[in-house]
């Protein structure tokens, strides 16, 4: 039918014939949104080529930079785990921290070491903090600056941590 | 007298000719061969469910060029052609033959080979916690993508005036300085992949490199986005997921300092410091 009327169309001869036009069949054109191709994320696209991930943590070389920033989230971990152990055994009724310590009998040595364990993550994480401030003022970031101040920040705290340790 | 000149000056050449033959031959005439051991990291897409592995290969020193890149070329020339690394430049500039050496990312091509102690073999992996195309080759797609985020082109808010090829931009003596140290870099992406923090995060995480290209375009006295750019970098993972760990710059094989251009960032967006006014009037030309 359309091949018909395209004739028609074409030869000028031909005289337009509305009845011809009624019979033919009505096309209605929508509007359809073109579909978007799927993107596919990073990790997806990996993993349908099951690519494996390169090593990383495991031989990576242990260096003071990574190595002070892991310790300084580990004392931070090890000092919030404190203070909820301390406030635990603070709202336990009866259960004095000092009494149960002083039960257990310790030995100078032991008692020294105890006291140690929790001076030096204090000391390290402040020592350290300071550090970080430092650095959030855009200061000492040379690597070499980095590392004078990561050997001293270590002296410092551990002397800070023997001072507490021994004061108290 | 004349004579023995001469004589002099063939036996002296005639030692220079030796001397080059034993550097270019690779008979094993020389005396003593100095046999160093490569690990080098194996995966072969084609056969996806084989683990990877490390694989040896033992170079005589004495018929390979001084860096690590030179013993891979060798390898892959006179051992194992299946052995597949980038590489372009062999000097440094291209940075596509970066890749993790005696555990630190490095490029290959100015790493030296430590001869000095034969015994201990020479480590290469991939860049770390990358996916692995093959072997030494890593994905970059997600790198260059966020490479692409930061919008890194000059940009200028009265483009209509300033026509482009007109005239140039003026920059002060001063302005132009604020960039060295970032413009050199050459996105090896060895600082990124030597970030944890950017292991465990870079889907959200930006990582040092591309960080130190944000720093370079804001800082620019001749760019008008700095605002733009500044926002866009203000949520907790694109910037703040860097803990100064400064392991980017431990390891950039440039000698450049990503970890510092973060900070400079943090302190613009907190406001600590602000981006001084150009020097110079950057479109004084186009008038």
């Amino acid at each position: 039918m359309a091949l018909c009327l395209a004739r028609n169309f074409c030869n000028r001869a031909t005289i337009f014939n509305p009845a011809q036009l009624s019979s033919a069949r009505y096309v209605s054109i929508k509007v359809v949104p073109a579909t978007q191709p799927a993107v596919e994320g990073h990790d997806a696209r990996n993993a349908r080529f099951k690519r494996p991930q390169s090593p990383h943590l495991t031989i990576y070389k242990p260096q003071l930079t990574s190595m002070l920033s892991i310790t300084h989230r580990g004392t931070g971990i090890l000092l919030s785990s404190y203070v909820i152990a301390a406030g635990i055994a603070g709202i336990s009724g009866d259960f004095s921290v000092v009494s149960s310590i002083e039960a257990l009998q310790l030995g100078a040595a032991s008692l020294a070491a105890l006291k140690f364990s929790i001076a030096f993550p204090f000391s390290y994480h402040l020592v350290n903090g300071i550090r970080h401030l430092f650095w959030d003022m855009g200061k000492f970031l040379s690597i070499k600056e980095v590392y004078t101040t990561g050997y001293a920040m270590l002296f410092a705290s551990i002397v800070l941590s023997l001072a507490l340790t021994f004061l108290f | 007298m004349a004579l023995a000149n001469d004589l002099r000056i063939i036996l002296a050449t005639r030692g220079a000719l030796s001397h080059l033959r034993s550097i270019h031959s690779s008979s094993a005439a020389s005396a003593a061969q100095k046999i160093k051991t490569f690990e080098i990291y194996r995966y072969n897409p084609e056969k996806p469910d084989e683990k990877p592995r490390m694989q040896s290969y033992k170079v005589d020193l004495n018929t390979c060029g001084p860096m690590v890149l030179d013993a891979l070329i060798k390898i892959k020339n006179e051992m194992d052609p299946t052995l597949t690394f980038r590489r372009s430049c062999r000097e440094g500039i291209c940075g596509s033959c970066a890749m993790n050496i005696g555990g630190t990312n490095t490029l290959a091509c100015i790493s030296k080979i430590d001869a000095s102690n034969l015994d201990r073999p020479v480590k290469i992996y991939p860049l770390p916690h990358m996916y692995v195309v093959k072997d030494l080759v890593p994905d970059f797609t997600n790198f260059y993508n966020q490479y692409r985020s930061i919008q890194p082109w000059l940009q200028r808010k009265n483009e209509k005036t300033e026509e482009k090829g007109k005239a140039q931009y003026l920059q002060s003596v001063d302005d132009r300085s604020k960039l060295d140290g970032l413009y050199e870099c050459i996105l090896c992406a060895c600082c990124s992949t030597s970030c944890p923090s950017y292991w465990w995060n870079s889907e959200k995480y930006l990582g040092p490199a591309v960080l130190m290209q944000a720093y370079r375009w804001i800082i620019d006295s001749r760019d008008e986005s700095t605002k733009a750019r500044l926002d866009k970098l203000r949520d907790p993972f694109s910037v703040y997921r860097c803990h100064t760990i400064m392991n980017c710059s431990r390891t950039c094989p440039k000698g450049l300092n990503p970890g510092k251009a973060i900070a400079e960032i943090k302190k613009l967006l907190g406001g600590l410091a602000t981006k001084d006014a150009p020097g110079l009037e950057t479109a004084k030309l186009h008038k």
